[in-house]
């Protein structure tokens, strides 16, 4: 078993051989499902784990001395499941997202020792293969708006989406954290989905969604 | 036709992974039957790689590449693909191949609660919540009950109807506590439901105590 070439080791400067502006992080993903290209996941674990280590960190319940642990299995994870990777379903970051927010859950479980080894968040999310034509062009509709507005949004709702995001929290716990009726922080969290033009269902617009009334 | 869907902070939640484990399954259900909140997911977690992109950074120790491709070729990353368990009862049939995957292996364990309506629990090694099937006879009605905690119900086949209106097949219902209704099934055809129960818990005296078997002891 040949080893990691040397320039791809540690942290700081692994993989910027092959990694530059702009790097298509999707392709390198391909090269690993396709190839078991060691070069190119040690350009992604170069790019994404400090992101990962500081994502896990900042999730709640997960230590900075776990934090690499979980890093560690999270890119194992990427490694194995790169074959099933597909950049019509999904771009690299929703992708390496998606597989850090699962190991998080699964760990956390684990933690909490409700059977660990029964249900894996892998199993209870049924992440879809193939999304139909129509699937495709709402999704590109939706990463284009995103990309334009995410940026954009007033502080207020970027602050909740952020706290949800990143420190794993639901609608009630930001509420408590910024000291907010409930009802505020939904409303803020609509606000920026319709900014983003999400879940636009007529249902959505008028509020109706279950009879629900927002605040 | 789908008429009631998660709302978009649920939706949210599900995205980023702060629901229980009984309510990410409930909203997975819907997902089977709804392609529009599939989309919206999916947009949902663009937003988690963006976020996550543009956050902060950590720098990671020196030697984690060379941990993680010493485990890599040692092959302890492969894992043996659990045995698919095959649940035997006569619903699973009719149920998304999702759902049934969740089920346990053999028959299920239905509870008669009236006549018309039987309950069997899931377990997922959760607490808090409850996840259960339920399933009304045609024309049947479920008693009038109260809820302790939310409840959300999928509609899994069939469909049935309370004071507020008639769910189909993916429709995704919210109770909160306090809100009274009486389900019924549609004449033609028995209604099958997935349902997840938060169960609180109870001040009794001075005792705190968990009351798992709220939900199948409808008042």
């Amino acid at each position: 078993m040949s080893k990691t070439p040397v320039m791809m080791r540690s942290n700081g400067t692994a993989g910027r051989g092959l990694a530059h502006e702009g790097t298509n992080w999707n392709t390198m993903i391909e090269r690993v499902g396709q190839n078991q290209d060691k070069e190119a996941f040690s350009a992604l674990f170069a790019h994404f784990s400090p992101f990962l280590k500081a994502f896990l960190i900042k999730s709640g319940g997960v230590t900075p001395e776990s934090a690499e642990e979980l890093v560690q299995e999270t890119m194992i994870k990427v490694w194995r499941k790169a074959p099933t990777f597909s950049a019509n379903q999904a771009s690299a970051s929703t992708w390496m997202y998606t597989i850090a927010r699962n190991t998080r859950i699964d760990w956390l479980r684990k933690q909490n020792r409700q059977n660990p080894d029964d249900l894996n968040a892998d199993d209870i999310y049924d992440e879809r293969e193939d999304p139909t034509p129509y699937s495709s062009l709402v999704q590109i509709r939706n990463k284009k708006q995103i990309n334009e507005q995410l940026g954009k949004l007033p502080e207020e709702q970027a602050e909740v989406l952020k706290l949800m995001y990143f420190q794993g929290k639901s609608g009630q716990q930001v509420a408590d954290t910024l000291g907010l009726p409930l009802g505020t922080v939904k409303s803020r969290i609509r606000l920026a989905l319709n900014k983003m033009k999400l879940g636009l269902m007529p249902a959505f617009e008028e509020g109706i969604v279950k009879g629900s009334s927002y605040t | 036709m789908i008429n009631r869907h998660p709302e978009p902070d649920l939706l949210v939640e599900y995205a980023t992974g702060s629901l229980s484990l009984a309510q990410t399954i409930a909203v997975t259900t819907h997902l089977q039957f709804c392609e529009e909140c599939r989309n919206t997911v999916e947009s949902l977690k663009d937003i988690g790689g963006d976020i996550l992109q543009a956050g902060e950074s950590a720098a990671v120790s020196d030697g984690l590449l060379d941990r993680i491709m010493d485990c890599i070729e040692s092959g302890a990353e492969a894992v043996a693909a659990p045995v698919k368990k095959i649940c035997s009862d006569e619903v699973a049939t009719d149920l998304p191949e999702y759902v049934r995957n969740l089920l346990p292996e053999g028959d299920l364990s239905w509870r008669k609660l009236t006549s018309s309506l039987k309950v069997a629990p899931v377990s997922v090694g959760e607490q808090d919540h409850e996840l259960s099937l339920h399933r009304i006879n045609p024309g049947g009605k479920a008693p009038e009950h109260d809820h302790h905690g939310r409840e959300i119900t999928v509609v899994l086949k069939g469909s049935f109807s309370d004071e507020e209106g008639v769910y189909q097949p993916g429709d995704f219902i919210v109770r909160e506590p306090g809100d009274k209704h009486r389900p019924f099934a549609a004449r033609n055809e028995e209604c099958i439901c997935l349902s997840v129960l938060e169960a609180p818990i109870r001040l009794t005296g001075l005792k705190r105590v968990l009351n798992p078997f709220l939900s199948f002891s409808p008042s």
